[in-house]
């Protein structure tokens, strides 16, 4: 099948999220039904249809989202309201919007983790520690599923 | 002018420590938060405020807690709103600096008649992004209508408006331009966005006539 012609063809934008927590690991196709579920439920089935929102990537921490263009405004209020993937709490943080995939490559700075990694007893459970840039440290309980997660700074962490 | 998250509930209340929640709300476009509670944050570049919140079933009440030490430290003291009768009563009185949680009472609770007195004391109401962000069909299709009500009030009488994420968690913080986002669902334009994010300054320092001390 020929493929049409560059003039005919939709115009999309690209959004590019970022994804929180910074240790989050999710699924591209589980990412995708809850983006669905918010746009469907926020603007409608009719909206959301003709907006085409659609999960391109989700890597390294950053999430790039497929719409029509003249519609990325609606997907990215949409893409706010996303609160869990799968039972796991996320969010989603607009950073950009752009016409192109590679566009938004450059805007994908590397969220390093800090070396360091040990463990903590909050109350009458321990949790493990994460240390990010900017003093940033992420405590999540120790356990198999359905893990608490605390969001400390350094300062806290020693303050404790 | 200061771009003021309204309300964000730290740890122990949340799981976020306010300092934490006081970097994340710096990386997303806000120069100062209310934190309520008895959190103290001493670094990070964001101004935290103390915020107390009332929950009273009746205005006598209020009145008794707004006595209460820990009330009279806050910067912001705001009442939980709930009937009509309690709204009009509440916002009349002179330590009382915001009504919050509207999306949660009844169709025309505030009223009129609360707004114009809102306006003359100069009370705030408080729109707050979470019912938007985690409440899905009818129940946030209300909020969206409260919040319209509220707004359409708001240009009549000119009472000042707040906008709160009502954040638990860093994962509960917005960004300016996505609160700009959201709150265009309800019909608010830009610039009444900013304007709200910046009331609580003039709320804290109302504008008075110039005093001569000798």
């Amino acid at each position: 099948m020929r493929p049409r012609p560059p003039a005919m063809r939709t115009k999309r934008r690209y959004i590019l999220a970022r994804l929180l927590p910074y240790r989050a690991q999710v699924d591209q196709r589980q990412l995708y039904f809850s983006v669905i579920e918010a746009a469907t439920s926020l603007l409608g089935d009719a909206a959301a249809g003709l907006a085409q929102p659609a999960v391109v990537f989700c890597e390294g921490g950053y999430v790039v989202v497929r719409c029509r263009r003249g519609t990325e405004k609606d997907v990215a209020v949409a893409l706010a309201t996303v609160t869990s993937v799968a039972d796991e709490r996320i969010a989603l943080r607009t950073v950009a919007t752009s016409g192109t995939i590679h566009a938004l490559r450059r805007r994908m700075k590397p969220i390093r983790h800090l070396a360091g990694d040990e463990e903590v007893k909050v109350g009458e459970t321990y949790f493990a520690v994460y240390r990010y840039p900017r003093q940033k440290v992420d405590l999540v309980e120790k356990g198999i599923k359905h893990q608490k997660s605390l969001f400390f700074t350094e300062a806290d962490l020693e303050e404790r | 002018m200061k771009i003021t998250d309204a309300g964000i509930h730290p740890y122990p209340a949340g799981d976020s420590t306010v300092a934490r929640m006081a970097l994340e709300a710096a990386g997303l476009g806000f120069d100062s938060a209310v934190a309520i509670g008895d959190a103290v944050c001493r670094s990070s570049g964001v101004e935290v405020l103390r915020g107390a919140v009332i929950g009273a079933a009746s205005v006598k009440e209020v009145l008794k807690r707004v006595r209460d030490p820990a009330v009279r430290r806050a910067d912001v003291v705001y009442v939980d709103a709930g009937e009509i009768a309690f709204n009009r009563a509440v916002v009349s009185i002179k330590e009382v600096n915001v009504v919050r949680s509207i999306h949660a009472t009844r169709r025309n609770a505030f009223d009129h008649v609360a707004a114009r007195t809102a306006a003359e004391q100069g009370v705030a109401v408080d729109i707050s992004m979470a019912p938007i962000v985690h409440l899905r069909g009818t129940k946030r299709q209300r909020a969206l209508q409260r919040y319209a009500d509220v707004l359409s009030l708001q240009r009549r009488y000119g009472f000042p408006l707040t906008i709160s994420s009502d954040a638990r968690s860093i994962l509960g913080q917005r960004s300016v331009r996505e609160i700009r986002g959201l709150c265009s669902l309800f019909g608010m334009t830009g610039a009444e966005v900013t304007e709200a994010l910046s009331s609580v300054g003039r709320i804290i320092e109302p504008h008075r006539p110039v005093r001569v001390v000798e």
